[in-house]
């Protein structure tokens, strides 16, 4: 039986509903929301797992496992991140989105979307490293703090984005 | 109130679980925003659809007021924010990067969660690439340390960049979203060819919501700079007449008897006079705090933690009423004063004629009392009693009773 998916959100209203749980966690927790912590965790761990002796030679990891029972993987921006995997799950369920598919515009291939995605990936990953946070921890809770930080890296993101997206039509439309 | 776990108002063994309950809402709405679809995302780059920009900056309006109005109501301390540090080279060229990322990818990393756990298999993909970007971040960190690490400039906030009042900053923040609301439907509906149904900037249903973000920024922005009193502490009117009343002193009685009764010794002595007084003599068990540290962490732990009556002295009692004001102000409750202080406290173990009216029985038992507590005190049974609480105590038995008597302060 094929049910046909739910219409998404009024954009206002899950906008509010995004805004009450940020400052439910500003409020609670004192910081807001963050997704690409969690990477970081996972790569962190990884690493740290694999080759202990790079984890310790290298600055960048070294620092996260100087303490000893506070590891990268039980901090707060991992919990957050397997609520939200549970939580867009739910939504998805109850309004029959779940399934696999991709998403891409209507002039690029399957395996063209993918290796752009990945590529896409890579750069924001990296690109968080450098702002500290991605759009969620960075530039959403940042500008929610009304932090410096915050708007530059916003203004940074979706200022670039408007000024390349004409290069990169194809990806997305006729 | 909050923030509470930077506080240690939540056990932090439950801040895990809090974390997970964001964490359900944080991915719950994100889904039903639509943002588990990449080429909705993407929409905003190419006037299509800008859900993005409306959900981002609604919720960032949101919190933003939320958190001042907060703070206005005294209801979290802002000062115990995180604010994300602003280095000023690193977050220009990570947004750089993370829109060049965006465009390609499609998502951002918390999209591409909502994205990939519904099946999309272009979100699982960029997933990969997070984390292989993190990976290149983190091989060649000492390459990029120079810049990652360069023009620090600390926890700025938005507007002391702009040199700008922070309430109108706000004001203006909103209005900015606002019209990016009104403009960007306009953009989408020509973009998409549509025709809106309705005359005027926007549909009329947006009229409440947004004549009320109106109306809380207008709000923030007319509130008297100062504060309301914090949500814990205690209102002047209470105070006064608590103070009036004069029911929070406790009298010699009570004291001398519970110091002379450990089991029934529900009473922390605070000794609010110098610590240069405090080392020459001092009630036995009792804690030194000078009124000048009275608001203090220390000072703060040691009441919070204590389940006992706070019963404050000094000499006479002028510094331990002031003391008492300052923690009942700052919302502390069971805090009392040795009435007479010091002075009156020997004043009434040394000086007490013995009442010889034998009929009132009670006024015997007191007196017997008084001479059997001045006994103690002097032979320092009372030191020996209390000493085993394991607070630093100056005995008793040390102590010159003050030469003048009263009102040696």
């Amino acid at each position: 039986m094929e049910q046909k998916p739910k219409a998404y959100m009024n954009p206002y209203l899950a906008g509010f509903l995004l805004g009450l749980v940020l400052l439910a966690s500003f409020v609670i927790t004192g910081r807001g929301l963050g997704a690409s912590g969690a990477a970081k965790s996972v790569v962190i761990e990884t690493v740290g797992s694999i080759s202990p002796e790079y984890a310790k030679n290298n600055h960048f990891y070294a620092s996260y496992f100087e303490t000893g029972d506070d590891r990268p993987m039980r901090n707060w921006l991992v919990y957050l991140t397997l609520g939200a995997i549970a939580g867009a799950f739910f939504s998805g369920f109850m309004s029959g989105r779940v399934g696999f598919k991709i998403d891409k515009g209507p002039r690029i291939s399957n395996a063209a979307r993918l290796a752009f995605a990945v590529a896409g990936g890579f750069l924001f990953g990296l690109g968080s490293q450098f702002g500290r946070g991605c759009t969620s921890g960075a530039a959403l809770s940042g500008m929610a703090m009304l932090s410096s930080a915050g708007f530059i890296t916003t203004m940074a993101i979706f200022g670039t984005g408007y000024a390349i997206a004409y290069f990169f039509r194809k990806l997305w439309i006729n | 109130m909050g923030p509470f776990i930077p506080q240690g108002l939540i056990n932090p063994e439950l801040s895990l679980f809090f974390a997970f309950v964001i964490g359900l809402g944080f991915g719950y709405v994100l889904e039903q925003a639509g943002f588990s679809n990449s080429t909705k995302l993407a929409g905003v780059f190419y006037g299509y659809d800008f859900v993005v920009l409306r959900v981002f900056f609604t919720a960032a309006v949101t919190a933003a007021v939320g958190l001042l109005l907060f703070d206005y109501m005294g209801w979290v301390e802002y000062d115990l924010m995180y604010i994300n540090p602003t280095f000023l080279k690193s977050a220009i060229v990570g947004g750089v990067i993370m829109g060049f990322g965006f465009i390609l990818g499609g998502y951002c990393p918390g999209t591409s969660v909502a994205g990939a756990v519904i099946g999309k298999i272009d979100a699982m993909f960029y997933l990969v690439g997070i984390l292989a970007g993190i990976f290149f971040f983190g091989t060649f960190y000492e390459t990029f340390k120079p810049l990652y690490t360069a023009d620090d400039l600390g926890d700025i906030v938005v507007y002391d960049s702009l040199g700008m009042n922070r309430d109108l900053f706000m004001f203006i923040f909103g209005l900015i979203a606002l019209t990016s609301f009104v403009v960007t439907k306009k953009i989408e509906d020509k973009v998409n060819g549509i025709t809106p149904p309705y005359k005027g900037l926007f549909h009329p249903s947006y009229n409440l919501p947004f004549f009320l973000l109106i109306a809380l920024i207008t709000l923030n922005l007319v509130l008297p700079g100062q504060p309301r009193s914090k949500w814990y502490e205690t209102p002047a009117t209470t105070l006064l007449d608590e103070a009036a009343s004069g029911k929070y002193y406790v009298g010699f009685d009570e004291v001398a008897y519970k110091m002379l009764h450990e089991g029934e010794n529900d009473l922390l002595l605070v000794d609010v006079r110098g610590a240069d007084d405090f080392s020459r003599f001092s009630l036995p068990g009792a804690v030194n705090v000078p009124l000048k540290e009275i608001l203090g962490t220390r000072a703060e732990r040691l009441i919070q933690k204590s389940d006992k009556k706070v019963v404050l002295y000094s000499y006479s009692s002028s510094d331990a009423d002031q003391a008492w004001m300052l923690l009942r102000r700052a919302g502390f409750r069971n805090i009392h004063v040795l009435k007479d202080g010091l002075n009156g406290f020997y004043g009434q173990l040394f000086d007490e004629k013995p009442v010889t009216d034998n009929e009132m029985a009670s006024v015997a038992f007191e007196t017997r009392f008084r001479e059997r507590a001045a006994k103690a005190f002097k032979t320092g049974e009372a030191a020996e009693k209390t000493v085993s609480k394991g607070i630093p105590v100056t005995t008793i038995v040390d102590i010159i009773p003050p030469k003048a008597g009263k009102g040696g302060c």
